[in-house]
């Protein structure tokens, strides 16, 4: 069942839990600076942020605690649930959202693609997809040759009620194929 | 690479395999649902609602001290039970329509259960909303404002229980409505014993085996991921309501009547939908009128979006079944029988349509060879969460009652189950044994490896000293024939060729993610293959707007799958005509001379002469060729297609943990319009099912009346790491009338799994566990172990 295996809620690092006047972020490759306060409360998670603040919408809140993994973007190369982060615990943090994956990365191209006789498709109704396409890109850059039961155990923190996890793997799997096949370890 | 579905009609794009049209908009999370376009870089001026919800079981409000909310900076408005314009709005129910056909106040379904308040000033569950909405700056600062809000609670006494509930003295929930908390018999679901055929009792005389048996069936919720959401403007006399409802023509229709605005003054949008399980009933939900009225007062975009705690606010609805069949030796049923008490919780909705209309339809579709039959059902008011709809309305709660009576009576005639449903079971059109119960059970059972799997109820070898493995099956009929469709009225589509050969298609419906959308691409497609195009020439919105669209087909009955083709189907007939009257002049021949076929026009009486359609397109007007069509779906009464569910179970006999280790899953869909997402649809409904199988339950604390697990870490979800091995397979033996004959399998694919792990974990242990979770602490009760 549901379990919460990744990085939370703290990131550790430079800040701790001090929380700044002012932060600033790498989203996507891009510096952003908020004013704690004025642009958001410093009870704002990373989530809220990332939405409300940026537009990023890709990432979905769907539990707000931390048990579904819709949320779960990368932050310093590590799949994180941005929903048990606080916006400013990801002070001088490096983020990736899934808007921050070329159209071509291989998770997101295996997703997409998924049509295997026998497994389904790897999406349905598609909200709990982006954070499976985040979750299993940290994977594959930790791992970028898994067996069918480490892609099991990696991606069990995430919930996909529509129930397309054969689907899932399947691409996981394939997307791992392409990576070897691209010579591609980001 | 598992063996892929052959077609019994190769297409070149209905049956296929291949990608959904919506699967890169999603797997680069740039598709928009409500709560993505409810945000503030959107809508800068966003305010948020939060409702009251009470803490009690069962309350009433006697007074509310505002003071402190309305002096929270940031709280711009508070709606309360006794405002104007909450107090004259019309008893209503989460119940109008079956999500099949749009309906207006007076039609509405289940007329004599209005007992839903818009923001009344009672509470009927823990956590019903009530009395209060508030409007501020964020979403934080409307809770606060809820929190500082004294309210003067007058609690009154609660019952959770349907048996309870049932009894003398016990708490009435809607007094005014079932005075003894049972329904009262209605128009719409018939009597206490809404379907009587031949005489049972006799039946059950003369037979010289009888059965009997009992089930209890639980309370599972939906789980859709994207929480309902809805964020509604009101501006110059216009609302515009964006949502993640399924239906948008029936939302606008509740809003409208319900407001009293003009049709025209309501628009309704929906875009992609996370998920959609039956949640909300139909979706005629309050929050879209305090949402609304509030959007009104403030003159600002107001949303409204559940947390995942207060998305716990449906679920399927707990059902007793008791059953009794009586046979003769060689295994024909002389007389059926079923009783069942369904829990509605504390509004009904639709909890009619889950214990008489939809099983009195089942009871059509396959008791018809019975000679007696008798099912009778009392829906009962209670203080728990409502509950009906969830992937099916009734049939899961049926079929575990249906699949454990046929394995009792088989194993007491000595037979194989599986014979006992091809001798006895079948619908009206066809002598037993059906033709697709047949192909469906024999399929099913030679992929699980019946004969040599099934074994004496708990004889099979002992492994590891502890664990027992068995194997068990269920069955039930398709529902979503073309002419079980007919309460839909119209399918509405229109199709419009650009001078350019590519083409706008409009076949409006929310896609909740049963690939509809991809659905309707691939009947277009397959429709127009006179025009030589693909899905890729074909445009297709994925969002629903009442104000520009055509009345959308509502996905329930997982039926929009082969309707709105079945209407493209004669829409491309009318495409044609009018393509050929229109390369007439170029020709210089009447359009009765012209042919069309692979993006060529030619004349009929010289082929060889031909010329590619963009060329003649583009020698005309460069007016779109235009064609809409309204349709009602074929009536023709054309039998239904059945489905099977095979499991393989291994049951630790120390602790009581059933693992399920394979299941089989077998659909006839008299014609499979999209393998991928038929398949997927197979896949997922297994998922869904082990959960309500093994894990998921809502809990509640009996003596406050409070559910204890509306979270995703008590309530259990299965992930991947809980599924085992699925095998999709999918058939086509059956054939309904029209274009392509299919029906839909969505609500289907959950419905014989509970049963069949059932039957599965008899067969592996020998003693029978038929309540609903299967946890470990009920197994070891059964073994006698605690």
């Amino acid at each position: 069942m549901a379990s919460v295996r990744r990085e939370s809620p703290g990131l550790g690092g430079q800040t701790g839990v001090r929380s700044p006047e002012r932060i600033r972020l790498r989203v996507n490759g891009a510096w952003h600076a908020f004013q704690v306060g004025a642009d958001l409360d410093p009870a704002m998670t990373l989530a809220w942020l990332l939405r409300e603040r940026l537009g990023l919408t890709g990432l979905k809140v769907s539990c707000d605690e931390g048990a579904c993994g819709a949320c779960t973007v990368i932050v310093d190369g590590k799949a994180v649930l941005s929903c048990m982060v606080l916006a400013v615990e990801a002070d001088g943090h490096e983020v990736l959202t899934i808007e921050g994956l070329p159209k071509d990365d291989p998770v997101i191209e295996a997703f997409a693609e998924q049509c295997e006789p026998g497994y389904g498709t790897a999406l349905q109704c598609g909200y709990c997809t982006p954070g499976f396409v985040m979750t299993a890109r940290a994977f594959l850059n930790q791992n970028p040759t898994p067996t069918m039961d480490e892609i099991r155990e990696a991606l069990s923190g995430n919930l996909c009620r529509c129930g397309c996890y054969a689907g899932i793997a399947r691409a996981v799997l394939h997307a791992a194929e392409k990576i070897a096949a691209r010579g591609d370890r980001r | 690479m598992k063996e892929p579905f052959t077609p019994r009609v190769p297409r070149p794009f209905v049956g296929t395999y291949r990608p959904r049209v919506d699967a890169w908009e999603k797997a680069r999370g740039k598709a928009l649902y409500a709560d993505d376009i409810a945000t503030l870089p959107r809508f800068p001026n966003l305010l948020y609602a939060k409702v009251l919800h009470s803490p009690y079981a069962h309350a009433r409000i006697r007074a509310l001290d505002l003071s402190a909310a309305q002096a929270l900076p940031g709280v711009v408005s508070i709606l309360t039970y006794q405002d104007p314009e909450v107090a004259r709005l019309k008893p209503t129910s989460a119940g109008w329509t079956d999500g099949v056909d749009t309906v207006s106040y007076e039609r509405m379904m289940w007329k004599r259960f209005r007992d839903r308040r818009v923001l009344g000033d009672t509470a009927y569950w823990t956590g019903d909303d009530l009395g209060v909405v508030v409007a501020a700056e964020s979403e934080q600062r409307a809770e606060e404002a809820l929190r500082r809000i004294k309210v003067d609670w007058e609690v009154l006494p609660f019952v959770l229980d349907a048996l309870e509930a049932m009894k003398p003295g016990a708490p009435v929930v809607h007094p005014d409505i079932a005075a003894n908390n049972v329904l009262p018999p209605d128009a719409v679901g018939g009597p206490d014993v809404y379907l009587s055929k031949g005489d049972v009792e006799r039946g059950l005389a003369e037979a010289e085996v009888v059965a009997e048996a009992t089930c209890a069936y639980h309370n599972a919720t939906q789980g859709s991921l994207d929480n309902w959401c809805c964020l509604v403007t009101w501006d110059d006399n216009t609302l515009t309501c964006w949502s993640n409802s399924y239906e948008t023509d029936q939302t606008r229709m509740h809003i409208s009547q319900m407001l009293d605005l003009p049709i025209h003054k309501v628009r309704v949008v929906s875009s992609f939908v996370g998920g959609q399980f039956g949640r909300g009933d139909t979706g005629d939900q309050p929050f879209f009128l305090f949402t609304a009225l509030l959007a009104r007062r403030t003159g600002r975009p107001v949303k409204f979006r559940h947390t995942r705690r207060e998305s716990f606010h449906d679920s399927r609805q707990p059902t007793l079944y008791h059953s009794r069949v009586g046979a003769r030796r060689d295994g024909t049923i002389t007389a059926l029988h079923f009783r069942s008490i369904g829990n509605a919780g504390a509004h009904a909705d639709h909890t009619l349509f889950a214990l008489k209309y939809a099983p009195a339809e089942v009871a059509e579709a396959a008791f018809a060879p019975i000679p007696n039959v008798r099912m009778e059902s009392y829906g009962v008011y209670t203080n728990k969460l409502p509950a009906c709809m969830m992937r099916g309305v009734g049939n899961s709660q049926l079929n575990l009652s249906l699949g454990q009576i046929v394995d009792v009576l088989a194993e007491k005639l000595g037979m194989d189950p599986m014979e006992v449903v091809t001798r006895n079971f079948g619908h009206l059109w066809e002598a037993p044994p059906d033709r697709s119960l047949t192909a469906v059970l024999r399929e099913g059972s030679t992929r699980i490896g019946w004969q040599a799997k099934r074994h004496a109820p708990g004889q099979g070898p002992t492994l590891a000293g502890v664990l027992k493995l068995g194997v068990g099956f269920s069955f039930h009929p398709g529902w979503h024939a073309e002419w079980q469709e007919g309460r839909r009225g119209k399918i509405q589509v229109a199709i419009r060729l650009n001078p350019d050969a590519t083409v706008m298609l409009e076949a409006p419906t929310v896609e909740t993610g049963t690939g509809s959308n991809t659905c309707n691409l691939l009947g277009c497609a397959e429709a127009l293959k006179f025009l030589g195009i693909g899905p890729e020439r074909i445009h297709m919105a994925s969002t629903v707007d009442t104000a520009t669209c055509l009345k959308d087909t509502v996905q329930t009955d997982s039926a929009v799958s082969y309707l709105q083709s079945e209407a493209l189907a004669v829409a491309a007939q009318e495409l044609r005509r009018k393509v050929l009257a229109a390369a007439a002049p170029c020709f210089g021949l009447p359009a009765e001379a012209l042919g069309v076929a692979g993006g060529f026009l030619f004349p009929l009486a010289a082929p060889a002469d031909r010329r590619p359609l963009q060329e003649v397109l583009w020698a005309g007007d460069l007016v779109p060729i235009a064609v809409t069509l309204s349709r009602p779906p074929l009536a023709a009464k054309t039998g239904v297609p059945f489905m099977a569910n095979f499991a393989e179970v291994e049951v630790d006999t120390s602790t009581g943990r059933v693992r399920v280790l394979r299941l089989v899953v077998v659909n006839d869909c008299g014609t499979v319009m999209y393998a991928s997402g038929a398949e997927g649809q197979q896949i997922g409904g297994q998922c869904m099912a082990v959960g309500e199988s093994l894990t998921e339950e809502i809990v509640y604390d009996p003596v406050k009346g409070v559910p204890l697990n509306f979270n995703w870490i008590d309530y259990q979800i299965p992930t991947m790491a809980d599924i085992p091995d699925i095998e999709p397979v999918l058939m086509e033996v059956w054939r309904g009338g029209g274009e392509y004959g299919a029906c839909g399998i969505g609500e289907g694919v959950v419905t014989c799994t509970p049963r069949a792990i059932a039957n599965a974990i008899y067969n592996a242990i020998g003693v029978r566990v038929d309540d609903l979770p299967f946890k470990p602490e009920k197994i070891l009760a059964a073994l006698g172990r605690v």
